[in-house]
């Protein structure tokens, strides 16, 4: 997968456990448009956000799901080359 | 690490939404029936106006919104492909819709020709539902502790429609059944099986993310399912094979305290919510559990004191505190939830490709429309239950404000249905979206 190569610490973290759907999704898209060129979008979320997988498809986004340790889910979402 | 791509399956609003705007009616039909009866309709669990009245809610509002929720999260939760999404809601919903109606005339009438003609029309719609829309809820390598609920949950409904088909031919053509035997196993399937077990299934999941509460525990989203399955085929042997009453009352006590810790656990987690305002679905989970724990504890007062177990309003209670109380409670509250959360995401997705902001959950249906509807409900609750004690004046008075109930729900999931129609571009697919029920 073509991940950009930056730093964790360029990445944009946003926690969204503890919310009432849908503000995760709202959330989660609202840090999209903060996104600049390269930069990649981390999400904390408690469960796997399936109904965010197809709106990143369409919008040009790619990421990874990694399930923790904890059952925390970590969303590492950034922009397709190109897109 | 994985890429999880199958939300393309996400179907479209119309699939669940067809189901959700027909319940209340039924549920409303159900409210002029016992209207039009009155006392007649809670004398008895075996006369034909009970019998009707209980399928008009079980069939026509509880089935009804379970199967439009599966037909939605399944694809969406558990990836499950159902094929041709919109063709199979519309087939399965419109023969169930018919073959409920044609049911709860059938024993209004005592039609036995009216019987011959409901059970295929079921029969049918459960044979599609299961061949052409679940055939994927086996198949899947997907294993989750919701989807195994629910896999138990439906193989309770196959039983319950099994058992269900059997009495109606009982009363279709004359045969000689144990019809009272045959009653007792389908309502204890319907009702212990598939309804409690996909409430069960789908709480695992809806309370922590809805309720923002801590997750159930592992052990009780493993073994709930499993176990109260094992212990309803054991009581259903138990009943075939005759064996000696206390050995089946010690299963059925098993099955109690099995439900009483899934509401007791339920209760607890609902408390240690991090919101502190309860809002409307809170107060209808807490009115669902504490009708679900008042109806153990009622059980259990009637297996332990012939004069409660005796009384001629003990089943009727019983029947409306899991039917009711328990069960349209809580489906109504997740109603709240499901139906502005999925209009909010489809407009979401059609709105600028998906990242223009949909109004807020909140507009789409405030909080204030679900919270008077739940006084109403509560009301009728307790009307309802009043009925069995009072009947000679508190039926109908129970029947116009269940009435008044079920039309306020049907009308805020209208009016939030409105807003989608109202901002979704496209015309053709708001209005197959709002297709009215047939």
């Amino acid at each position: 997968m073509n991940q950009p190569h930056n730093d964790k610490q360029d990445d944009i973290q946003i926690d969204v456990c503890g919310l009432e759907p849908p503000e995760p999704l709202e959330r989660v898209l609202e840090g999209l448009t903060r996104l600049a060129a390269g930069q990649r979008l981390r999400v904390l979320i408690p469960r796997e956000p399936h109904p965010l997988y197809s709106i990143l498809e369409r919008n040009g986004y790619l990421h990874e799901t990694t399930c923790r340790e904890d059952y925390l889910y970590e969303i590492l979402i950034w922009q397709k080359a190109g897109a | 690490m994985q890429r999880v791509l199958s939300f393309e399956q996400t179907p479209p609003l119309s699939v669940p939404l067809r189901f959700f705007l027909s319940a209340p009616l039924f549920a409303t039909v159900a409210a002029l029936v016992l209207l039009w009866h009155g006392p007649d309709a809670l004398a008895s669990r075996w006369t034909p106006v009970t019998l009707a009245l209980t399928h008009l809610l079980t069939l026509g509002f509880l089935s009804m919104c379970m199967i439009g929720a599966l037909l939605q999260i399944l694809p969406v939760v558990a990836g499950i492909d159902i094929p041709h999404s919109r063709r199979t809601a519309a087939i399965a919903h419109a023969l169930l819709v018919v073959g409920t109606l044609v049911l709860a005339t059938a024993f209004l009438l005592a039609s036995p020709l009216l019987f011959r003609l409901a059970l295929p029309l079921l029969l049918l719609a459960f044979a599609w539902l299961f061949g052409a829309g679940l055939r994927g809820v086996w198949r899947t390598a997907h294993s989750t502790a919701m989807l195994s609920a629910i896999r138990f949950a439906l193989a309770a409904l196959i039983v319950t429609v099994v058992l269900g088909a059997v009495a109606a031919s009982g009363f279709a053509w004359p045969l000689s059944l144990p019809l009272m035997q045959i009653t007792d196993l389908h309502a204890s399937w319907g009702l212990l099986g598939w309804t409690g077990l996909l409430v069960a299934g789908v709480a695992y999941q809806v309370v922590p993310m809805f309720q923002v509460t801590p997750v159930y525990p592992q052990r009780v989203q493993r073994w709930f399912a499993g176990t109260t399955f094992l212990l309803l085929t054991a009581l259903t042997s138990a009943s075939l094979l005759a064996v000696q009453r206390p050995w089946q009352l010690a299963l059925a006590a098993l099955i109690a305290c099995v439900y009483g810790l899934f509401g007791g656990i339920t209760l607890y987690l609902l408390a240690k919510r991090k919101r502190p305002k309860a809002d409307p679905t809170t107060l209808f989970w807490r009115t669902s559990l504490g009708s679900l724990l008042a109806g153990i504890v009622l059980w259990i007062a009637g297996s332990l004191f012939p004069a409660v177990g005796e009384a001629p309003a003990y089943p009727i209670l019983l029947g409306i505190l899991f039917i009711v109380g328990f069960a349209y409670s809580v489906i109504n509250g997740m109603l709240y939830k499901i139906v502005p959360f999925l209009i909010w995401y489809h407009l979401q997705n059609i709105l600028s490709g998906g990242v223009t902001k949909a109004p807020n959950v909140k507009q789409i249906l405030p909080d204030a429309d679900a919270e008077k509807q739940f006084r109403i409900h509560l009301f009728a609750l307790f009307a309802l239950l009043g009925s069995t004690l009072a009947p000679e004046w508190l039926p109908r008075l129970a029947a116009l404000v269940f009435g008044y109930s079920s039309v306020s729900l049907w009308l805020n999931l209208l009016k939030a249905s409105r807003v989608y129609r109202r901002m979704a571009v496209p015309p053709d697919t708001a209005s197959d979206a709002l297709q009215r029920p047939s």
